[in-house]
């Protein structure tokens, strides 16, 4: 083979060195290994055998959410539980059993309490094989005269105690329910990284501004470690870290307004929507029929959630944001502000209605069958007259109107910081080609240029249009969250919101609109007259859209306004479901909003 | 051909026995404690299937190495060397991260850690260039360039971060040194420039390399965070007595104290002390001082001066894993992610330990027969 080659005798001598200097650092590790294992072997069994120590995750509060003034809609209420603390019970003798202990004494505190057990012998069996050194909770979230039947006769009982529990309460009921959504017992993470051996119930937002800051309203797990001993029971507990609590939330909502939106929908299917339409603050945002979200905690029945899920009314649906409608004649402005920037249109155009409107041998109506006679901009406005919205309508045409939609903000979502928020959909000729394979006509121009057929918007960015006219021109990002208060902390810090951004509309198109739409409310002759306050300058713009089957003739009733006109301090759009039209059955409910809304920040003491 | 030049079936014929049945029985106990450490969760219970697979791949890779001839590596080494740098390059850019560090890369659907190999690469190039003369190495020239060649692969691992990793390097390069004859004042130099430049390291680590030392020091500082690992591995390995609880009975390992996910890979000698004890763990360390044994035989014997110092950091770089990972299991060190050669779960590493006692295996190969 290879020839020898005899290594160097310092070679040797290193290479000899460099082994003993491994044995020697193995002898160190068996030196430690005979300490660890052997001399004090012992010492460590006994700690591993009888304290063996398990870790008991506990959430951190919920954060708590309040309205712009600081009133509480969501908060944590302390429950009261009764649990069995089951080391306490443990079987004395051979012959008992701990499944039969605890079953006696749940009977004699039923007895007590006079409440049935809301647990199961299959519970306990369960309990006992998985969470033995938690206390078993056989009643949760007890009346105050059960808590006070137990405290009276039941606390003799051995190895019984009161089980407090946070537990998420919704002061204001149905209030706002859509906005600040609803909570759930949260899902274990069993594969997470942190080996806990049990987990304290937590609840997590499902829907709402409880699911979408969730982040942020959630605590921090704090954990405490519990001995156990040998047979599992709990031994004692060695501390841990503290659970933090979430982050409080501030919302733009003004809870008088949110009262007064839902005052004005009353049991009516529908919803308001209000904005500030500087910011795009919303300050209240109703739908109706709602739901109660204090049903959902602790936990909901499932009967009662397949009911409220399977209501043909749905309840749970936020109409202000996730239902997109046909807008009807509320579209007209949009219709208006294309024909001006495309130069078919100026205040004075004017155009003459007979009442009806015949285009490819179809025959369109106005509203009114008798006919608006001549009329100019302003005035066609004020009377919703469709003809003229069908003349400036064609002779802009179906793309720059679609396109004067979108730069408004529809046809998308806001961005409002809600869940399942509804695009709405803004139809054109190569929308129509791809979706139903067929070509644009003119009737389908006249459908869109009085906000009819295929277009739908959500009340949310029918009140950003809303806004966008009373502001100047600028399209508002709509938002929720103002301010946030990290656990600790004494104030709240604000949230910063998306700026404004200028939509380009021409300001004489806007002055010409706006006045328009003060005369819908302020004229006598207005089709929104109902809506009138006194005191209060104000302007809007009805609209009446048909849905569902033909034969059936029902009619949703829209409205968006805005007021006061020289400083707009609100911005709305409403719906109402079933209605006669816009101008009966929304402009009296939006009056009766803006008396109390106009009345709200500065209570009605004029000096004189 | 020369009549006496050795074909690869020869070679394959001449490995060194001991050293073959050793490592095979490391590996098989490594194999039965991965069962064990993953009886728990079905994730984990399947790793015991893959690392048998792995095995296979790493005797493969023995067998090549010792058909190649650990001469033709030693050519190779230059070229070895500049692949394994670009591939680490490669693993920056491109790398997978798990756990805050960049160390893997993606081959067609199979995870590696290149920096395994990156660490034979290197040790083949200090062999080569350490092994140029028969002198000794005494000057600082020789003392720059073997910091170099260990520097570029040092710092591309350091990067990912992945700092037990390059660390390991340090001593596989002072014990090549050493074998190849530097002074001892000026291997006593270096290491007090190290003791120097401590303070330094502690200010470029991470958060998390911090307070893996804070809890070395002191781990009921946070005993249900980053002490966690520490005081249950102890006592995992405290709880094993003198013969231990029996295999798949270890409780700390049952109850999931220990992380699941770490039972396997760096933990697992706490599954083997707690399962078998101090009687286990003593038969484990002499397996790997039988090993060890080998490779410093096979220095010895080594027929040129590169190839006994290709034997020596081989060996040395053995050592360092399996002292380091005893050690910070004990608690004698902090923790670093250093797994346990040949048993420790790990395809990258048993592949890499597979190809590295290949080499060892083709140096006693080529061992000079008794005249």
């Amino acid at each position: 083979m290879s020839r020898a080659r005899l290594p160097m005798d310092w070679e040797v001598a290193r290479l000899r060195v460099l082994f003993a200097a491994m044995l020697v650092a193995f002898g160190v590790i068996e030196a430690a290994l005979w300490r660890i294992q052997v001399a004090r072997g012992p010492a460590y069994r006994r700690d591993l055998a009888r304290q063996s120590v398990r870790r008991v995750r506990i959430p951190g509060p919920r954060g708590r959410i309040f309205d712009a003034r600081g009133r509480p809609l969501a908060e944590n209420r302390p429950a009261f539980g009764l649990a069995l603390y089951l080391e306490e019970l443990r079987p004395r003798t051979r012959r008992a059993t701990l499944t039969g202990e605890v079953a006696r004494v749940i009977e004699e505190l039923s007895a007590v309490l006079g409440l049935p057990p809301q647990t199961t012998p299959a519970d306990l069996r369960v309990h006992i094989q998985k969470r033995l050194p938690l206390p078993f909770v056989v009643w949760r979230n007890l009346p105050d005269t059960a808590v006070a039947r137990w405290a009276e006769m039941g606390s003799r009982l051995p190895g019984v105690d009161l089980y407090p529990e946070p537990v998420r309460a919704y002061p204001e009921g149905t209030a706002a329910c859509h906005v600040l959504g609803y909570v759930r017992r949260a899902e274990i993470d069993v594969d997470a990284e942190e080996p806990f051996h049990y987990h304290l119930s937590e609840m997590a937002g499902a829907a709402g501004v409880e699911k979408v800051y969730d982040h942020l309203l959630r605590g921090r797990a704090g954990g405490r470690l519990v001995r156990v001993d040998a047979a599992g029971y709990r031994y004692d507990d060695l501390g841990g870290t503290e659970p933090r609590p979430g982050h409080d939330l501030r919302l733009a909502i003004d809870l008088d307004l949110q009262r007064a939106a839902e005052d004005a929908l009353g049991e009516h299917a529908g919803a308001l929507v209000a904005l500030d339409p500087a910011s795009g603050a919303v300050l209240a945002m109703a739908s109706r029929p709602g739901f109660d979200p204090n049903a959902f905690v602790p936990s909901i029945p499932a009967d009662e959630w397949s009911r409220l899920a399977q209501d043909p009314a749905t309840p749970l649906l936020n109409r202000a944001a996730a239902g997109a409608y046909a807008p009807g004649s509320t579209f007209k402005p949009i219709v208006a502000l294309a024909a001006w920037q495309a130069g078919r249109a100026q205040a004075e155009t004017t155009h003459t209605c007979p009442g009806h409107f015949t285009i490819g041998g179809a025959r369109f109506r106005c509203w009114d069958t008798l006919g608006h006679g001549p009329v100019d901009m302003p005035h066609a406005i004020r009377y919703s007259c469709n003809v003229y919205f069908f003349h400036i309508g064609l002779a802009t045409g179906p793309d720059l109107i679609a396109a004067a939609a979108r730069a408004a903000g529809l046809g998308r979502r806001t961005g409002i910081d809600l869940d399942h928020e509804a695009a709405g959909l803004v139809p054109d000729p190569a929308w129509k080609r791809r979706a139903w394979r067929d070509a644009w006509r003119d009737g389908d121009t006249c459908n869109l240029s009085i906000g009819q057929g295929p277009i739908s918007a959500t009340p949310l960015q029918m009140a950003v249009l809303a806004a966008a006219i009373a502001n100047g021109g600028r399209r508002v990002t709509p938002h929720l969250l103002t301010a946030v208060r990290a656990p600790g902390e004494d104030d709240f810090a604000p949230h910063p919101a998306p700026a404004p951004e200028p939509i380009g509309w021409p300001a004489a198109a806007l002055r010409c609109l706006a006045a328009g739409m003060r005369d819908v409310v302020m004229a006598d002759d207005g089709t929104g007259r109902r809506m009138r306050v006194a005191g209060f300058e104000l302007a809007g713009k009805t609209g009446t859209a048909e849905y569902g089957r033909k034969e059936e003739g029902r009619k949703r009733g829209w409205m968006i306004a805005f007021g006061p006109v020289e400083r707009p301090r609100l911005a709305v759009a409403m719906v109402v479901e079933d209605a006669v039209s816009g101008g009966t059955t929304v402009a009296p409910r939006l009056q009766r909003f803006f008396a109390a809304a106009l009345g709200i920040p500065t209570p009605p003491r004029r000096n004189s | 051909m020369r009549p006496d030049r050795p074909t690869a079936f020869r070679m394959l014929g001449r490995v060194d026995p001991t050293m073959l049945v050793t490592a095979a029985a490391l590996t098989a106990g490594g194999i039965a404690f991965i069962y064990s450490a993953g009886r728990q969760s079905a994730a984990l219970s399947v790793l015991w299937q893959k690392q048998l697979g792995w095995a296979g791949v790493a005797a493969g890779g023995m067998v090549a190495v010792v058909a190649t001839g650990y001469r033709r590596l030693l050519a190779a080494a230059p070229a070895l060397y500049l692949l394994s740098a670009a591939v680490l390059v490669m693993t920056l850019a491109f790398g997978v991260t798990i756990n805050g560090a960049r160390c893997w890369l993606n081959f067609f659907g199979v995870q590696l850690q290149p920096s395994e190999f990156a660490k034979l690469a290197a040790i083949l190039l200090l062999a080569r260039e350490l092994g140029r003369t028969d002198k000794p190495a005494e000057h600082w020239g020789e003392l720059f360039r073997a910091a170099l060649i260990a520097g570029v692969p040092f710092g591309l691992i350091l990067l990912q971060p992945d700092l037990g990793t390059a660390m390991v390097l340090l001593p596989v390069t002072m014990a090549m040194l050493f074998a190849a004859g530097m002074r001892l004042r000026h291997l006593a130099a270096l290491v007090l420039l190290g003791l120097l430049l401590l303070p330094v390291a502690w200010l470029l680590l991470d958060g998390y390399q911090k307070e893996r030392v804070r809890v070395f020091l002191d781990p009921w500082r946070d005993p249900l965070g980053s002490g966690w690992n520490k005081i249950q591995s102890e006592l995992a390995v405290g709880s094993g007595g003198l013969w231990g609880k029996g295999w798949l009975a270890g409780t700390q390992n049952m109850l999931g104290y220990l992380p699941r996910p770490v039972a396997p890979t760096d933990f697992i000698f706490s599954v083997i002390a707690e399962e078998t004890g101090f009687v286990g763990a003593t038969a484990l360390i002499a397996l790997y001082a039988l090993l060890l044994f080998g490779g410093l035989r096979a220095a010895l014997r080594a027929p040129d001066r590169p190839g006994m110092l290709l034997a020596v950091g081989v060996s040395t770089l053995l050592f360092s894993h399996v002292f380091v990972n005893l050690a910070m299991t004990i608690g004698l060190l902090p923790i670093t992610g250093l797994p346990l050669p040949l048993v420790s779960y790990g395809g990258s590493f048993l592949i890499a330990t597979g190809v590295a006692l290949g080499m060892l295996q083709s140096l006693h190969a080529h061992r000079p027969d008794p005249a």
